[in-house]
């Protein structure tokens, strides 16, 4: 049995999910959750949850100042760090350092400049983006050792962990995750004492789970997961497995289900450019209503039975889920294939640190696209993990 | 005195060029949203009062103009930001190298950041950007212009990349290429290219033109696709990509760019056939069930069905869905010359 809880922007919907079957079921804050079981007797589950997948969207929610540290050569004024954020998100530096794309230092990291900005800035949140980091991410480690020593507790986010290629929208990622650190914390927090005894997992934008320890880490990989999980948990109640899927709650949006799945990609309209894929917002005429005010969708839209509980439902069919992507240089098929090889390796080891039981996790999509107008053997290199809660 | 009347031709400037940018991305393959939006952030800081858009034959005769282009992958533009003084460095070089000042800038062709990087160049020298382009459409390769079919030489030929070096080609055009390559990568995987130095006059003649006031227009929102197809534009099928399938290059030493890729789109409507796109940098031909239905030097691109944009070469991945379309080249690419130069011989596919 999973729970599935929809942290929704009002009230929270909670349902557990055997096999088929999907019941809603009441919460008290640190206990078990109870289950309405189909002959309306309440009690407690027959069995212990597996785990407890959470979705929760964070495109509204508080954001703490950042401190940002872009790694790179000087650049003009209107390309840089927190260009296009509102005043009051946080400050930002560009120091000398970063790597060239075939993994040479550009220049010698300046620490100096690293420790006396990490001292003086006065904030505990930091992003850290240097130049190359999806090829080598030496630099942002070597920044955050020095954060570390300078600014005792602060909270660090690399943004090679985000690792695709183009420097400012890495860098507006890992601002935006170390900006929704905080809040995310207290998130995981409550769930960590509304669910004593429970593995708690939190839906990612797009598709899958990670664990509430990697949520604490990424927030910003769960960025829409409520959303997400409207559109799949949507199309899975009404059986469709391509649909339009209208979330009619406290904002309304519609996305598109391909193949059961939410439809992503990157989108134009967030804060600021982002480098994480999030579903797609579409306009369309038919399809699938889910939320508390599903019924108010109109002629052209089927509103299922529990259209209240999609997100819920949605959240508990998910399964843990990372993807990895790298810039990597290889000379020939061989080291093509070691370099595929060692990508692969990371990403299972995510997945199982995202919360995959150790012996489930696995490889599902591997994508390898040469560099266009760049000498022969640099790859852009992207691969999908998933795996079961145990 | 200025021959052209105030007003009579566009000047891009804070209002227009978001059109004129967006116009550029229509048909615009190899190029990628990340480096083309920091590209146009980067345009806009330096745009002041805007830029002077001037027909090539309203310039004074021998003004001496330089064809601008990105010469690099994208991918290097948007993780290597510039320093922002990359255009005039290469502008420099090359006056240094002539021995005469440059006053007006072309683009080597119209797509995405090859179109903005010509408009940041005028708007930092102060200079007019010329109404037309050396290509009509995009190709790989800097030998691949009407630039180069009108007679003019590419060299010499100035590049300078993010790192703060300036590098001044002086050698036989069809060396241009081997040289490049390998120097783009030292240089920081990009560089602001300026080539084709030649006179006003020449440039009227050996031009694309008109092209650069027809992307201000086709990028109004509303206007049609068409509109920057001005030699038109077909649509080869809607589907889903299945199969992408990249080459280690088989140990072909081709002065391509990058190894070739082999793309399957699946049509959905209609007979579902099975359509393949041969990419080489760009799509170089397309065989449905088969047989050819699409090749350069006319244009195949992927447009996606989601958003409407062009997808990359190097990003594409099965499950997109995509519109195949084909934009005919300008009649200067359909002559004996124009096939040899653009076509898919000129790809490494003897056909």
């Amino acid at each position: 049995m999973i729970i599935g809880v929809d942290l929704g922007r009002h009230e929270t919907v909670t349902v557990a999910v055997h096999g088929d079957v999907l019941t809603e079921v009441q919460v008290t804050a640190g206990t078990l959750p109870v289950v309405t079981y189909p002959d309306g007797m309440r009690r407690a589950p027959s069995m212990t949850p597996r785990g407890a997948a959470v979705a929760v969207d964070l495109d509204g929610v508080r954001r703490a100042p950042v401190a940002v540290i872009r790694v790179s050569n000087p650049c003009p004024p209107g390309l840089g760090p927190l260009v296009g954020w509102p005043e009051d998100s946080g400050v930002g530096t560009v120091v000398r350092g970063g790597h060239s794309l075939t993994g040479r230092p550009i220049t010698e990291l300046d620490t100096d400049a690293v420790a006396r900005f990490a001292a003086e800035c006065g904030l505990t949140d930091f992003a850290v983006t240097a130049t190359g980091s999806p090829i080598l991410p030496h630099h942002e480690l070597a920044v955050a050792e020095i954060i570390a020593d300078e600014v005792p507790g602060a909270r660090i986010t690399l943004s090679y962990e985000f690792g695709r290629a183009g420097l400012r929208e890495r860098e507006n990622s890992a601002i935006l995750n170390a900006a929704l650190g905080p809040h995310a914390a207290r998130i995981a927090d409550r769930m960590a004492r509304d669910l004593p005894g429970v593995s708690v997992f939190f839906a990612r934008s797009g598709a899958g789970l990670v664990s509430a320890h990697y949520f604490r880490r990424y927030p910003l990989i769960c960025y829409l997961g409520a959303f997400t999980c409207a559109l799949r948990g949507g199309a899975a109640l009404a059986g469709r497995g391509e649909t339009a899927v209208q979330e009619r709650g406290a904002v309304v949006r519609t996305g598109l289900v391909t193949g059961g799945m939410p439809r992503i990609g990157d989108r134009r309209d967030t804060l600021v450019p982002l480098n994480v894929r999030l579903p797609l917002v579409v306009s369309a005429s038919e399809g699938v209503a889910v939320g508390p005010y599903a019924r108010q969708a109109g002629p052209g839209w089927q509103v299922p039975e529990r259209a209240e509980l999609a997100v819920a439902y949605g959240a508990a069919l998910a399964r843990p889920t990372v993807d990895v992507e790298r810039i990597v240089q290889a000379k020939g098929r061989a080291e093509l294939d070691r370099a595929l090889d060692a990508t692969r390796d990371e990403a299972l080891t995510r997945a199982v640190s995202a919360g995959a039981a150790p012996g489930s996790a696995r490889v599902t999509g591997t994508i390898v696209n040469p560099l266009s107008y760049l000498p022969d053997g640099l790859f852009r290199v992207e691969v999908k993990a998933e795996g079961a809660i145990l | 005195m200025s021959p052209t009347v105030e007003g009579t031709h566009p000047k891009i400037d804070s209002m227009s060029l978001d059109a004129f940018a967006a116009g550029s991305q229509l048909f615009a393959t190899g190029a990628a949203e990340l480096s083309f939006h920091l590209t146009l952030d980067w345009a806009r800081s330096v745009l002041g009062d805007g830029v002077r858009v001037s027909r090539a034959a309203d310039l004074p005769p021998q003004t001496i103009c330089a064809a601008i282009c990105l010469v690099g992958s994208s991918t290097a533009l948007s993780e290597r930001l510039p320093g922002g003084n990359e255009p005039v460095r290469v502008i420099r070089g090359l006056e240094r190298r002539l021995g005469q000042k440059i006053g007006a800038v072309v683009a080597l062709n119209l797509d995405a950041e090859s179109a903005l990087l010509p408009v940041i160049t005028a708007a930092l020298l102060g200079v007019p950007l010329v109404d037309g382009d050396g290509s009509g459409r995009v190709f790989p390769l800097i030998k691949q212009s009407s630039y180069t079919l009108g007679g003019v030489s590419a060299t010499p030929l100035v590049m300078a990349g993010p790192a703060d070096d300036v590098v001044v080609l002086d050698t036989a055009p069809d060396r241009v290429e081997e040289l490049i390559r390998p120097l783009v990568l030292a240089l920081g995987g990009w560089t602001v290219t300026a080539c084709y130095p030649m006179t006003a006059e020449v440039l009227a003649r050996v031009l694309v033109p008109g092209t650069v006031s027809r992307l201000m227009e086709a990028g109004v929102p509303g206007a049609p696709r068409s509109v920057a197809a001005p030699y038109g534009v077909r649509t080869l099928c809607r589907g889903r990509i299945v199969a992408v399938e990249s080459s280690t290059g088989h140990g072909m030493d081709l002065t391509l760019p990058s190894l070739p890729s082999s793309i399957v789109v699946e049509e959905r409507e209609g007979l579902g056939r099975l359509i393949r796109l041969e990419a080489h940098n760009e799509i170089v031909f397309a065989l449905a069930d088969g047989a050819m239905v699409a090749m350069a030097p006319d244009q195949i691109c992927m447009i996606s069905t989601v958003d409407g944009m062009v997808v990359d070469v190097d990003k594409v991945a099965p499950g997109l869905e995509v519109e195949v379309m084909v934009v005919r080249a300008a009649p200067v690419w359909h002559t004996e010359e124009g096939i040899a130069l653009g076509g898919p011989r000129a790809f490494g596919v003897p056909l």
